[in-house]
């Protein structure tokens, strides 16, 4: 098996386990930690592929999705701050206001 | 060689993610996933990314889980959520998971593989690297700077308004 | 915009100008307008008319398409043909006359300006009708009169009475008017169009099937019956006098029950082609003569008896129409125009000197007291009943020729005709011993008040009478063109349209005639017997008759099946259709699918719980799914 059909796989496989953390964990913050396991998977991807291809774009594009993340982080966490202020509880089930 | 170690660190990885999803505390939780950072980090390097697995470092788990870190201690309180840490779709989620799994490894089953070559750390060194990088991407780094600038100000605007509802 | 689109726009903007100005204008401009404008079309149509003497082609205007459909092409179109110039000439003139015979019948009345609104607008209907060179155009002034008739008879609507007598009028005309739809329906059907020379041409060159022809005839009999009250449909127009006078004088005996007569005519290239229904126009017409002159005999209401008169004489030009002579029926429906306006105008003029009252049996010995009332009166009734040489006594004599001779005629025809002719002078003249001679029965309190007509009213009862009396030389029949060499201008006239009379038979005619006018004075001599001579006697006949004088003043129960049916309908809307179909048809139709629509929508909402770890799990299961599409495909 090549070492970068394994790291491709194991990018998805990361992918599909941040995925699923959205899904079933009920802690708002947990939830972020989700995301952030999918970006890290993108990266990997990236990096990858630039190794394979000997390409240094890959890599550039993961330093601007490093900033992303900064950038991103710093704005979740202000709204996740003023969420819980105004609802008590990081529960994700008492920010659910429809009635569906 | 290399393959062993990236497979090492692979795994390691895997086993920090699904640490993420299963722990109960938030805290550790967020441990878990700088341990996920960290083997990435030490994949990259295995691969002669260096410079993307020192920003790895230095800027995700440095700065990023560092302010997540803060955000957790400052919000620890002991609702619901700890009771019950997971939500209602978790059977159906993990099917879909499942799915989504043997699907992408058939997918990756199928690509081809090229012959391994040997590991050519010049590229991704740091001299190389912020050469080429700052002779292309300039442009795109004073972007980068933009787009910081704005998230900060949306940061301390959202902030703002909290505290002129508050008081 | 030429002459004869003028003809009846001009009467709709005087409906205009006094239907939404009139109330802020003086009296006088009303009344100018009203009358002025009806007038200027009197004497366009006279123009109209000339031209057409002395060419003799007809006059087509287009004024626009109402629908060009692949197979069939419908516009709005207007022809002045010799049928169209002599109804224009009576509507308009008539029309006129009795427009300014109401400035001064309704110059107290505190809706003047309403009235002659309406007045003005029916004339502008009836002109359409008149004019029309299609069906549609005809149909659409068929309507509009019917509209006219039910505002003017309901227009003291403050009398519960009254608007039900309009209402009456409406509801009976609307099933005439059913029955002329499906005629229209069958005929777009049959021939592709509503255009009258088409139809009367592609019926003429035959090809149709007897079934279909006589469905259409039928048809069109029915429409026409409930337009000018004939039996069946004759329920509401004795009813209708509840309206003021002048208006029963235009509409419901000058001009709107005439219009199926002109509708008969107008068609007859599809009647002369269904001799069965020829022959039931024709038995039709006599019967219902026959029936209207019977129930006149019995009437105490002046009016109503004139009302029964419309009906009778409209049978006889049913009948002439019946045995294919057309011609002869409208000659009828002109004389019958002006004799039959003066009759009513006169008894306009005696209930105004009466302050209201209609009943004859409170009236008595007027002749001195309004002398001119009573002489036009008594030149029209001499007219109705047929007295030479006035007018009625020409064309009545050539309808009854035609009985006697015509296409479907025969002598019991003639013998049902004739005895009408005898009951008309019979119940005219006992109507005038009753309102202008005899025992004076006015009221105390009225017989002060009693005064001639006032000018207005009297010049237009002198000149209908004039007309009354010498209206008939226009239109003599063949044994008196034959004797005095001359020529009879109004069949002439007519013939491009309806085509040459009968033949002549001058002996067998001149009996006829001699016998028709001995049964005439007859009738009145019997009149004179039994009001003037021995007041008692009527009294004495009726009780020997008791169960024949019951069926006639119950109008042959008529009233009393139609009032059954209705009920009987209304059983059948109330019990059955509104409880049990209605609900059916609710539940099914619009219950049920909005019932279902909730239910699923109750569904669909679920997918919509506002639980975001939810909606990730439907993008997550997408991409699921799609990534093993793409695995299954490549």
């Amino acid at each position: 098996m090549d070492r970068y059909v394994l790291l491709v796989g194991l990018s998805g496989l990361l992918f599909s386990v941040g995925l699923l953390g959205i899904v079933i964990r009920r802690n708002l913050l947990v939830v972020m930690m989700c995301l952030e396991i999918m970006l890290n998977a993108v990266v990997l991807s990236f990096v990858t592929f630039a190794s394979q291809n000997q390409n240094v774009s890959g890599a550039a594009m993961s330093f601007f999705i490093y900033v992303a993340a900064s950038c991103e982080i710093a704005l979740a966490m202000a709204i996740v701050v003023l969420l819980v202020k105004r609802r008590g509880s990081l529960d994700l089930s008492v920010h659910q206001v429809l009635k569906g | 060689m290399i393959e062993i170690l990236i497979g090492f660190f692979g795994v390691l990885a895997v086993l920090c993610a699904v640490l993420v999803l299963v722990l109960r505390q938030p805290m550790r939780s967020s441990l878990a996933l700088v341990g996920l950072m960290i083997n990435l980090a030490a994949i990259y390097a295995c691969l002669g990314a260096h410079v993307v697995a020192v920003f790895q470092v230095l800027i995700y788990v440095g700065a990023v889980m560092v302010f997540m870190v803060y955000t957790i201690m400052l919000l620890d309180e002991r609702d619901k959520s700890y009771q019950q840490p997971f939500s209602k779709l978790l059977i159906p989620g993990l099917v879909a998971a499942a799915l989504c799994t043997a699907a992408l490894g058939c997918l990756v089953a199928g690509m081809e593989t090229t012959t391994a070559r040997a590991i050519d750390a010049g590229l991704f060194g740091f001299n190389r690297f912020s050469k080429v990088f700052m002779q292309n991407y300039w442009f795109h780094f004073e972007l980068a700077t933009v787009l910081l600038l704005v998230g900060i100000l949306a940061a301390w605007t959202a902030l703002k308004e909290a505290r002129d509802e508050q008081g | 915009m030429n002459q004869l689109t003028l003809i009846p726009v001009l009467p709709f903007i005087g409906f205009l100008i006094n239907g939404l100005l009139g109330a802020r204008l003086p009296k006088q401009l009303v009344a100018l307008v009203a009358c002025g404008l009806p007038a200027v079309s009197f004497l366009l149509s006279f123009n109209l008319f000339q031209g057409l003497a002395s060419e003799g082609g007809s006059l087509d205007v287009v004024l626009f398409s109402w629908a060009a459909l692949d197979n069939l092409k419908l516009d709005v179109a207007l022809s002045f043909d010799q049928l169209s110039a002599v109804m224009c000439l009576v509507v308009t003139g008539v029309g006129t006359l009795i427009h300014i015979y109401s400035v001064g019948y309704m110059a107290e009345d505190k809706s003047f300006v309403r009235f002659f609104a309406y007045l003005n607008l029916f004339l502008f209907f009836m002109l359409l009708l008149v004019l029309g060179k299609n069906l549609l155009v005809l149909f659409a002034g068929w309507e509009g009169v019917g509209l006219a008739s039910y505002l003017l008879i309901g227009f003291w609507f403050e009398d519960a009475e009254k608007t039900a007598a309009g209402i009456k009028a409406f509801v009976v005309n609307r099933i005439g008017d059913t029955a002329f739809l499906l005629a229209a329906f069958l005929l777009v059907y049959c021939c592709g169009t509503l255009d009258f020379q088409e139809i009367n041409t592609s019926f003429s060159a035959g090809g149709l099937s007897p079934t279909m022809t006589n469905a259409i005839a039928l048809l069109l009999l029915l429409g026409a019956c409930g337009k000018s009250a004939q039996l069946p449909l004759h329920v509401w127009l004795p009813d209708a006098m509840a309206g003021p006078t002048p208006v029963s004088a235009l509409i419901h005996a000058a001009t709107m029950v005439t219009a199926g007569v002109y509708l008969l005519s107008r068609l007859s290239g599809v009647f002369l082609q269904a001799p069965e229904i020829m022959t039931v126009v024709a038995w039709g017409g006599a019967i219902t003569a026959l029936v209207g002159a019977s129930m006149g005999l019995v009437q105490s209401n002046l009016k109503k008896v004139l009302a029964y008169s419309t009906m009778s004489q409209i049978g006889y030009m049913f009948m002439a129409c019946g045995l294919g002579a057309f011609n002869v029926a409208m000659f009828h429906l002109t004389t019958h125009a002006f004799f039959k306006a003066c009759l009513f105008l006169g008894a306009g003029s005696v209930i105004h000197a009466l302050h209201g009252e209609e009943d004859m049996r409170k009236m008595g010995a007027l002749a001195k007291k309004i002398p001119l009332t009573f002489i036009t009166f008594m030149l029209a009734s001499l007219a109705l009943c047929g007295i030479p040489p006035f007018a009625g006594f020409f064309s009545k004599d050539e309808i009854l020729w035609s009985a006697w001779s015509g296409i479907g005629g025969s002598p019991v025809l003639w013998a049902v005709a004739t005895l009408t002719a005898g009951l008309t002078a019979f119940y005219m003249f006992r109507a005038i011993f009753m309102t202008f001679f005899g025992a004076d029965n006015v009221p105390e309190r009225l017989r002060k008040g009693i005064h001639e007509a006032p000018p207005t009213m009297a010049v237009i009862l002198v000149v209908l009478a004039l007309a009354s009396v010498v209206a008939g030389f226009i239109g003599l029949p063949g044994l008196w063109r034959d004797w005095l060499g001359v020529s009879a201008p109004f069949y002439d006239f007519l013939v491009p349209v309806l085509g040459h009379g009968g033949g002549a038979d001058h002996h067998m005619e001149l009996i006829l005639m001699l016998v028709s006018v001995t049964i005439a004075f007859t009738g009145v001599a019997m009149a004179w017997l039994l009001y003037l001579r021995c007041p008692e006697m009527p009294l004495r006949v009726r009780m020997k008759a008791t169960a024949a004088y019951r069926l006639i003043n119950d109008g042959y129960y008529f009233d009393a099946f139609y009032t059954k049916v209705v009920r009987c309908a209304d059983w059948v809307s109330e019990k059955i259709l509104a409880r049990h179909v209605e609900t059916t048809i609710d539940t099914l139709t619009t219950n049920l699918p909005a019932d279902l629509a909730q239910r699923a929508s109750k569904l669909f909402t679920r997918l919509q719980s506002g639980n975001v770890s939810a909606y990730v799990f439907y993008v997550f299961a997408g991409l699921a799914l799609f990534l093993w599409w793409g695995v299954i495909h490549v």
